[in-house]
């Protein structure tokens, strides 16, 4: 049988996921080894393999994709390692990037305490410093037409200068309207080329074609400024596949949620940031669809941050204004919020009040929780979690690492329980009641915030330490069920795997409705013709293909748009021309409540969108068919741990993943003890783990 | 003790943060005895262009010429006056 | 007593409530002026109307809506219902002025009236004799458009009719000024939705007495913190400049023990013109700047309000009296309290060495409200300011220059909108959008520059626009220096009439001031027009300085050379750095000559101390 092989490397884990046709699937997990992130992606197949009880060749022999998806441009930039890049602008507004739309590019990314304390805050030191920006004469207007001819020798000038004089390697070209009008764009990097090929060039126009010349330029920069590294990390990885004899199709994660071939994936730096968490996502939606959850919330707590993406009505939200690092960039990308609240999150006290924070700063893995005996002297969340039971020292990470709970105990009393005046284990029940209360806020931020109401919803658990957690906070939110898929720990690479080719198209248009279905029609036409001819060229026969539209609604006069997929059939008719429209308002009056449409000003058609899918072949994986309810053979003993809504530490039933079967009813308090992580089951509830190893946890 | 981040007070007298130059008695304003160039804010140049009558003055130690204030200010307008109560 | 596990749980969810009403205010409203300005602000009160949780926007609004619920509380005594919201705006009652709209609700839990939120938009147009609500010719209140000390618009959840439309009757663009009132029931909605589930997860004791015990904490942390500080009194005086009249706004303020008293006495008679600002309007004033500079890490509500006095005569132009005109207050009087007020904070921050790392020079003293009106190339009718007045620029701080084009104090979420919004939405092209070289104020560490921009119409229907310009103050630098650190330099505002809009090579497209033909003319109050071949030119503040600029290091002027914020002329004169014109490299030699004459000349009274070009 065939394998399709995934391998998704995190800032911390290298996950890997095969899928074996027509079999079940297999988990691979290891340390990512950066810079070089080869060792990492071989530990983690290897891992795999060994979990197969077959070697790494065997792997490479039998498989058949490989999908690939990495943190290397998120890093590059955290990490300031990309290429010296140059900006070549419209004259005139050269200042564009460097001022970020006034004091924007200074507050957007801070917290609460970053906002209103002004005088202590800064810029990010810009990707591009000013003396490696310069304005070329020309200009175009909002129509796309030239009002002023490109100056062609004040290109070549800036190209000398930035070349010769300031070496730069890489050169990021955004003018104003080119989105409307990419003539001069291209124009200018044939110039460059025809100088030195050598040297990378991003034009704004096929890297971001959107309005608002601010954060397209910072995309294009960033584009250009990740661009080299990203062409040489896909060229090693291509390599290093082709030395393990691997000859098939390597694919690459967009963070638009879909696949691209890694010679174009090359070409596309920033559509690479966090396509991992981006990834999680679509293996949510995957899981959802097969259980038929249409709502969901996908929650990945690691070391460092607790993430969470939407997908409402089997539709994954896009992000409004997306950062990294604190920089804007304007591509379309599956909105992934976070906040600095993992496993690895520091505990702290307050200076004045006493009041307990969690997080945002992490001890990472290395001194890593004081319970890992490695040197951490700061009480972590996972330390809590230890403190509440929920951890099992001897168990943890299949028991390779034993955990220290007398130390821990010890330096939680002395820096949280004493200071708050508690007993050890009332302050551990306290901060954990503080870590939910933050991820509560969150996930009600990103509903709320667009008009949904989290008791619609179910909540995938994925990640090390959202399984303990979640089964508390989800109460609050009142969710619908919780699920803890078998692949939580690997979740990112199982989205990998379960991706198909898709890329994007858009058109900006404004135009009133109601209008001929004919005018929406003649748009999308010249869309679909180039999306048909580039995935035939990728080897996707017609039947393989599909298309998806999508229309940026607003009331006209409004600011906001929002996007509104096409349910009928396309091209549209008439008919499906007006359930377009009623769709949009229902989604309008669904987000921001009753009345507060305001219909008398009309509606608008502003964005149209083409996602178009190259549907990748492979085997699903099978169910097997529910058994007995009792769970008494994996049952293992008992231990105290905290339960919510107690005051204190409980004897608790311990019960142990590897040995429940499918059709398994567990009641609550217990917990589970996964080769990974912990699935804690609180009061109240009951966890069944179905057919595919998901535990589904409900109340009672 | 510091009045401001340009001078000090040392005892009952206020004294340049620079070079300690003794300049008078707390309680009054010191700026009358700092050495004063009052000069039409427009000669910074360019941007700065407005009308003769606005004024940059700027207070300096008589001793060692440290910086110890500006203000914007008209012709006839008093000095403004910043004290610390001990 | 409630722990302080809970304690901290409910003080986090009241910010993000706030955060949450925000959000929805900008998504269903239609103006930049809110959506790309952010221009807005969102709070919560006790049900006495005392302020419980102010969020990030304009702050200068967070006690004057206080001011709106305690003045709604008394009108309607005994008549205030769950989903009633009221509009007041009336400036003599609470409000800034009559554009910025407050709407606030009360918040009922099971029945009782437990708390209040309010938040407000600058409305799109209210009425007045000029479009966009800054009304220049405006000669007092009544021909600054609608105003109410306080109506009931939503009644028990049902808007209305009458009162929504007689208020949209009186207004330009009515569909327009109906989104922002949409997009401000939709926000009180969302803080009410939202604080009643806090307070039935938490109980409305735990969550009472925590409220209660927030505000005592924030008074307590505010005083202590007074306490650490040097006892003292810091002035400062501000110019305002309309026309030919020039008013004064004079702040005395006094730290005794753990309190502060604000004393305007002394400020100018009230003006004739819309500058003008009401009580509430200089409280706000002050406050604006207090929050962010003294209570950064303390909660901004009634606690930090209570040790805090201000003495305004009133028929002053901080303190006016009935029918003054005050339609421009917002970018007039009270931001001359803003500067006042931080400057003062920053010179009792400085007498700390705790604390002189907190203080800063002003940052972008002086708001531009030029507001565009007329029909746009889609032919609807616009008007709306220009929101580069939003970018701002930073003060210098006593550990590092002021961040360039950072925005301001009182607002510390503002931005610009993109000139690809403006000229999808006016008819109008942008020549030029830069940062503003010498604009920063010298010092050690320099003040951030501001920019300079200028457009010309394009694909107007009529031909062009016209503008409401509100520029009060042009004549002055209002970004006042720190620790002799000098202003910024001062807005400017100028006209090129028939402008041929060619440069030297023959294109219609010249991206500099100097290189636009055309009579050039300081257009700084009133209405004008934007037609034909007219050009506007708009240049705006940078923030003040720190320290002196002779002691700037050199390589730091070299480099601001080298990054176009600082011209070589300014260099030599101000810094006394010189750069050889050659090689574009500092010319060290020449440098320290320059450095040990101007510091020479500066010993001597009126020796030209402070820049070469006067010759003593
Ligand atoms: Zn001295």
């Amino acid at each position: 049988m065939s394998f399709v092989v995934a391998t998704d490397v995190g800032g911390t884990c290298t996950d890997t996921v095969i899928v074996e046709g027509g079999k079940s699937l297999v988990i691979g997990k290891a340390l990512s080894t950066p810079p070089d992130f080869a060792g990492g992606v071989m530990d983690s197949i290897r891992s795999a393999a060994d979990a197969m009880q077959v070697d790494v060749k065997t792997v490479f022999d039998r498989a058949t994709l490989f999908i690939h998806g990495s943190t290397v441009v998120d890093n590059t930039l955290i990490e300031r390692k990309g290429a010296r890049t140059g900006l070549i602008t419209t004259a005139g507004f050269e200042d564009t990037l460097l001022v970020t739309r006034g004091a924007y590019g200074r507050w957007a990314g801070l917290s609460e305490e970053g906002l209103k304390h002004p005088v202590a805050t800064d810029r990010p030191v810009p990707l591009v410093p000013f003396d490696l920006v310069r304005g070329v004469a020309e200009r175009v207007d909002y129509k796309g037409a030239i009002v002023r001819e490109l100056d062609e020798a004040q290109v070549e000038q800036a190209v000398d200068y930035l070349v010769d004089e300031k070496q730069v390697e890489s050169i990021a070209v955004a003018l104003l309207w080119s989105f409307s009008n990419p003539v001069h764009e291209q124009r200018i990097r044939s110039i460059i080329k025809a100088r030195d090929d050598g040297i990378h060039v991003s034009i704004s126009s096929e890297v971001a074609p959107a309005p608002g010349e601010y954060e397209r330029t910072s995309t294009t920069v960033i584009n250009a400024y990740a661009g080299q590294m990203v062409n040489n990390y896909i060229s090693n990885l291509q390599k290093l596949l082709d030395e393990r004899g691997y000859r098939g199709p390597v694919l690459v994660m967009q963070g638009y949620g879909g696949l691209l071939p890694a010679e174009r994936a090359a070409e596309r730096a920033v559509n690479m940031l966090e396509c991992g968490p981006v990834a999680g996502v679509i293996g949510s939606k995957f899981l959802g669809d097969n259980m038929g959850d249409k709502d969901i919330i996908a929650a990945d707590m690691g070391g460092t941050t607790f993430k969470v993406g939407i997908i409402q009505n089997g539709e994954i939200e896009y992000a409004r204004e997306p950062l990294i690092d604190r920089f804007h960039y304007s591509v379309p990308k599956i909105d992934v919020a976070s906040i600095g609240a993992g496993g690895g999150s520091l505990i702290t006290l307050e200076e004045d009040t006493s009041a307990p924070q969690v997080g945002p700063q992490s001890a990472g893995a290395n001194p890593g929780p004081v319970c890992y005996g490695l040197g951490g002297t700061q009480p972590t969340v996972t330390d809590v979690l230890l403190l509440l039971g929920y951890i099992d020292p001897r168990r943890f990470l299949n028991g390779t690492m034993p955990l220290d709970v007398p130390t821990t105990e010890q330096v939680f009393r002395e820096k949280i329980a004493a200071p708050l005046g508690l007993s050890v284990e009332d302050a551990a029940i306290g901060i954990f009641r503080v870590a939910n209360a933050q991820i509560t806020d969150l996930i009600h931020k990103i509903t709320v915030e667009q008009g949904l109401d989290p008791r619609d919803f179910v909540l995938h658990a994925f990640g090390g330490s959202c399984p303990m957690l979640a089964s508390a906070f989800a109460r609050e939110l009142r969710v619908k069920r919780i699920i803890v898929p078998y692949t939580a720990s690997v979740n990112c690479a199982f989205g990998l795997a379960r991706a198909d080719v898709m890329h994007d198209y858009s058109t900006a248009m404004t135009i009133p409705v109601p209008c001929p279905a004919a005018e929406v029609n003649a748009i999308y036409e010249p869309m679909l013709k180039e999306a048909r001819e580039t995935l035939k060229e990728e080897g996707f026969s017609d039947d393989k293909m599909s298309f998806k539209w999508s229309v940026g609604f607003r009331y006209a006069l409004q600011v906001h748009e929002l996007i509104t997929p096409v349910r009928a059939d396309t091209p549209l008719d008439g008919n499906g021309m007006e359930r377009l429209i009623n769709d949009f308002e229902a989604l309008y009056e669904n987000r921001y409540g009753k009345g507060s449409a305001y219909r008398d000003a009309g509606i608008e058609m502003t964005q149209f969108r083409l996602s178009a899918f190259g549907r990748v072949e492979r085997s699903g994986f099978s169910a097997t068919s529910p058994g007995d309810t009792d769970p008494g053979l994996a049952l293992t003993g008992q231990r105290r741990v905290f339960v919510d809504g107690r005051d204190s530490l409980i004897e608790t039933n311990v019960y142990d993943f590897e040995k429940l079967r499918p059709g398994n009813i567990i009641a609550g308090p217990a917990v589970i003890h996964t080769p990974i992580t912990t699935i804690v089951i609180q009061d109240n509830q009951q966890g069944q783990m179905d057919g595919y190893k998901n535990i589904v946890i409900e109340a009672t | 003790m510091r009045l401001s981040q340009t001078l000090d007070l040392d005892g009952t007298s206020i004294v340049c943060g620079h070079c300690g130059h003794g300049l008078c008695d707390k309680d009054v304003n010191w700026k009358e005895k700092a050495i004063l160039n009052e000069t039409p804010m427009r000669t910074l140049g360019d941007p700065y262009s407005t009308d003769e009558q606005v004024l940059l003055r700027v207070f300096s130690c008589p001793n060692c010429g440290a910086l110890l204030d500006t203000e914007t200010a008209m012709k006839d307008d008093p000095f403004l006056h910043d004290k610390i109560f001990t | 007593m409630i722990d302080p596990i809970t304690f901290s749980i409910i003080r986090h969810r009241l910010f993000r409530v706030v955060d949450e009403a925000v959000i929805t205010l900008k998504n269903v409203s239609g103006s930049a002026i809110t959506n790309e300005g952010h221009d807005l602000m969102v709070s919560l009160y006790r049900a006495d109307g005392s302020l419980l949780m102010g969020g990030v926007g304009f702050l200068h609004h967070l006690t004057s809506a206080a001011e709106a619920c305690k003045s709604i509380i008394r009108r309607f005594r005994g008549d205030i219902h769950e989903g009633d919201v009221f509009l007041l705006n009336d400036p003599y009652t609470a409000a800034l002025h009559t554009s910025d709209v407050y709407l606030v609700a009360p918040i009922h839990f099971k029945k009782e009236l437990v708390a209040w939120s309010a938040c407000f938009v600058h409305v799109y147009d209210i009425g007045a004799t000029n479009p966009g609500g800054f009304c220049p010719d405006a000669e007092n209140i009544y021909t600054e458009g609608f105003s109410s000390p306080g109506l009931r618009l939503v009644e028990k959840g049902e808007v209305n009719r009458a009162i929504m439309d007689t208020f949209l009757n009186m207004v330009r663009s009515p569909d327009m000024v109906a989104l922002d009132l949409n997009s401000m029931i939709a926000c009180n909605n969302v803080a009410r939705k939202r604080m009643r589930s806090l307070i039935e997860k938490y109980g409305i004791e735990t969550v009472d007495e925590t409220c209660k015990t927030l505000i005592t904490q924030s008074g307590e942390k505010l005083r202590a913190r007074l306490r650490e500080l040097p006892d003292g009194q810091w002035q400062s005086r501000q110019y305002l400049s309309v026309k030919d009249e020039i008013a004064r706004v004079e702040l005395t303020m006094t730290k005794r023990n753990d309190t502060l008293v604000f004393d305007f006495t002394g400020s100018s008679e009230q003006s004739r013109h819309a500058i003008n600002c009401t009580k509430w309007a200089s409280l706000g004033g002050l406050f604006a700047p207090l929050f962010p500079l003294l209570c950064y890490d303390i909660t901004w509500n009634e606690g930090v309000i209570k040790p805090i006095t201000m003495i305004a005569p009133p028929g002053t132009i901080v303190n006016c009296n009935r029918p003054a005109p005050v339609s421009v207050a917002t970018v007039g009087a009270i931001q001359s309290v803003n500067n006042a007020a931080c400057i003062t904070i920053g010179k009792m921050l400085s007498a700390s060495e705790k604390y002189a790392s907190e203080a800063t020079a002003v940052w972008h003293a002086n708001h531009f409200a030029v507001f565009l009106f007329g029909q746009n190339q889609h032919h609807k009718q616009a008007i709306g300011i220009l929101t580069e007045t939003f970018a701002g620029a930073g003060g210098a701080r006593t550990w590092a220059d002021g961040i360039e084009v950072g925005g301001e104090i009182p607002n510390p979420i503002s931005r610009m909108a993109n000139i690809e919004t403006i000229e999808y939405t006016f008819p109008i092209r942008y020549l030029f959008r830069r940062r503003l070289k010498d604009s920063g104020g010298p010092g050690r560490y320099r003040g951030g520059v501001g920019m300079e921009l200028s457009f010309v119409p394009h694909d107007a229907p009529d031909g062009g626009m016209h503008y409401v310009v509100s520029g009060k103050g042009a004549k002055f630098p209002m970004s006042d220096g720190l620790a002799g650190g000098y202003p910024g330099s001062p807005n400017a505002y100028i006209w090129i009439k028939n402008n041929e809009s060619k440069t030297a090579d023959g294109h219609s497209h010249p991206i500099r001031l100097d290189a636009m033909s055309g009579e050039k003319q300081a257009v700084d109050w009133g209405v004008f027009p934007l037609m034909g071949n007219d050009a506007l030119y708009v240049r705006w503040n940078g923030g003040g300085g720190y320290g002196d600029p002779l002691l700037r290091p050199d390589e730091e002027v070299c480099r601001d050379v080298e990054h176009g914020l600082v011209s070589p002329e300014f260099a030599e004169n101000v810094y006394g750095v010189a750069i050889d014109d050659k090689t574009g490299r500092l010319d060290k030699k020449l440098t320290d000559k320059k450095r040990t004459d101007l510091l020479a000349r500066r010993k001597r009274k009126n020796g030209g101390g402070h820049a070469a070009v006067t010759n003593p």
